[in-house]
């Protein structure tokens, strides 16, 4: 029963942290002298970082940034995913071949490494749409496991009856796509997509304790040397002094990885929400 | 007869570990061609003031790294030596040695006690305690395990200023500090393990057999032991899928205790630049999928029926 209630909650639960968002518009910025970082107290429920700014003010300022560079990464993941699935599946010029090695090499290297090699590389470190290229890196990096799910989907859709009535009527491939797949696969891929905004959101939480985020300038310090500034809000950037800071003010990284943490639950029920609305749909009892 | 099809099993058998070792090589050479990328900075100093840093990239680069690469591993014989002077090799194994202490048991008890979970699950669904149980192992699969692992220091923490005995809670020098890194590691692949032998068994509801099973009178303890046996073959695809888990978040998690092994260490040689350290620290990551690869198939024909594998 409570799993009924919080199911069908779960798809307004969204909403709730964006109007969150709008109330409370205020940075509280004061500097006392005394040491910044406050532990947890009745003035600041989650404490305060570094330089004095109340932690649940930045958590609610950062959450839509954070959630809209999830929501880009899933959404550039799927717009990829899609077509390459659908040439995969027609074995078009080998592209099955390809994505079976891609997948090969993710089943053996973990995620985060093979970000972490492709981030630091120069070309991206110094253009200056340094930003756009790791959302793609980040993007790209999950994306044939995606292609691969929907792959198998549509094996399994192409295997029935009314598809080759569309092809006796003579659709083209683009259209049999649009058509005949696609209404079918709907609802499949929205629930694979919202399943996919939780694993972008731990990934990004990975990456933002080796230190590596979206939102980065590359700024030349005295020495020469190229160095990354972060200039964002967002929450995997909170997590990055996490090393030192677990061993001393351990609220500071406890509440954004509290805040992820409650970010991927709500994906995650929204995504059972959704899947329980189409299964019954479908059954029709 | 028997022998022969026993034989006909061995080949097909190890035709698989074949394919598999095949793969493993495509993607060892395709991890190192990865890591060479040219990722260097250039210095430049025109004055005392003027020092300009460049990091150049063309494919004449790359080409002179991966040869530079080549003649370096044939000319040491093996990795070379470290900075410190010892064999990089050596230094590695340390490390390595240090992570196995964490990724053995971790991985024993996602599959072990995952399946034998996911069993007690499916057993119980009808009643209260496996519909919690389900409810539960799905809320805390939601869990990253980096927060899980930040939680417990909090909390740790919190006792200890009210009482609690203490004891070191980072690094890697006590007995026991391998446990704090392996609880929180173990957690999502064992919900996971749970979860999908339950599942797994759920859709073997329906067979025939089942119906035969109860129809010779045998109870359902029996026939839960039928089904888990035809459920092998999903359940021991998921130990790569376990392993890789696991592997992934040892880094993250290596390096927020403070434990010095070897995911900690790939992670700073990366971000240092140091290909020959990251590639003996990876190497042994890949040796251990390529492991559990193997393994999984041997057990898959070992167990599997003839004709089912």
């Amino acid at each position: 029963m409570l799993l009924l209630a919080i199911t069908f909650a779960g798809p307004y639960l969204p909403f709730v942290d964006r109007e969150l968002t709008k109330i409370t518009y205020i940075l509280n910025e004061d500097k006392k002298p005394v040491i910044p970082p406050y532990p947890p107290s009745e003035e600041y429920i989650f404490g305060t970082d570094k330089s004095g700014r109340d932690l649940l003010s930045l958590i609610i300022l950062g959450a839509k940034e954070t959630i809209l560079l999830v929501a880009c990464i899933t959404g550039l993941r799927y717009t990829l995913a899609i077509p390459l699935s659908f040439l995969a599946h027609k074995k078009w010029m080998g592209t099955h071949l390809f994505l079976k090695w891609l997948n090969g090499l993710l089943s053996y290297i973990p995620t985060i490494i093979i970000v972490m090699l492709l981030a630091m590389l120069p070309p991206f470190l110094l253009t200056e749409h340094r930003p756009l290229f790791l959302l793609l890196i980040i993007g790209l990096a999950e994306m044939p496991r995606a292609a691969e799910m929907i792959k198998l989907e549509f094996d399994q859709i192409s295997s029935k009856e009314y598809i080759y009535g569309g092809i006796a009527a003579g659709a083209s491939p683009y259209r049999l796509f649009r058509t005949y797949y696609l209404p079918f696969l709907f609802s499949k891929l929205l629930v694979y997509m919202v399943t996919d905004l939780g694993k972008v959101m731990f990934l990004l939480g990975q990456l933002g304790f080796v230190g590596i985020f979206i939102s980065q300038d590359l700024v030349q310090s005295m020495g020469g040397d190229w160095q990354l500034v972060n200039n964002s809000i967002s929450w995997p950037m909170m997590l990055m002094k996490a090393f030192e800071d677990i061993r001393g003010p351990i609220w500071i990284p406890f509440f954004p990885a509290f805040a992820m943490t409650c970010a991927i639950l709500t994906f995650n029920i929204f995504a059972q929400g959704l899947k329980s609305f189409f299964t019954k749909k479908v059954r029709y009892i | 007869m028997y022998i022969f099809h026993f034989f006909l099993r061995g080949e097909a058998m190890l035709y698989s570990i074949l394919k598999s070792a095949a793969v493993f090589l495509l993607i060892l050479i395709g991890f190192i061609l990865i890591l060479l990328l040219p990722r260097e900075q250039e210095i430049t100093v025109f004055s005392a003031f003027h020092v300009e840093a460049d990091y150049p990239f063309s494919f004449e680069l790359y080409k002179e790294r991966i040869q530079d690469f080549t003649v370096y591993i044939v000319t040491e014989k093996g990795l070379g030596d470290a900075r410190s002077g010892r064999p990089v090799s050596e230094e590695s194994a340390i490390f390595v040695k240090r992570s196995i202490k964490i990724i053995l048991p971790a991985f024993m008890v996602s599959m072990l006690l995952g399946t034998l979970m996911g069993a007690l699950q499916f057993y119980r669904r009808k009643k209260f305690s496996g519909k919690l149980q389900n409810f539960l192992s799905w809320l805390f699969s939601s869990i990253p395990d980096f927060f899980l692992f930040i939680a417990i220091q909090y909390l740790l923490i919190l006792l200890m200023q009210q009482g609690l005995p203490y004891f070191k809670l980072y690094g890697h020098e006590n007995w026991y500090s391998f446990l704090l890194p392996l609880i929180s590691l173990s957690v999502f692949p064992f919900l996971h393990m749970s979860r999908f032998t339950s599942a797994a068994l759920e859709n073997e509801m329906g067979e025939e057999y089942v119906r035969t099973t109860y129809a010779k009178g045998l109870g359902d303890f029996k026939a839960l032991l039928h089904m888990l046996w035809n459920c092998w073959s999903p359940i021991l695809n998921q130990a790569q899928l376990v392993m890789l888990y696991i592997l992934s978040s040892l880094p993250i998690i290596e390096k927020l205790a403070g434990y010095n092994g070897a995911g900690k260490e790939l992670l700073f040689s990366i971000t240092s630049n140091d290909e020959i350290k990251a590639l003996s620290l990876m190497l042994p990551f890949l040796f251990i999928m390529f492991i559990t690869i193997i393994l999984s198939q041997i057990a898959k024909f070992w167990l599997m029926p003839k004709g089912r594998a």
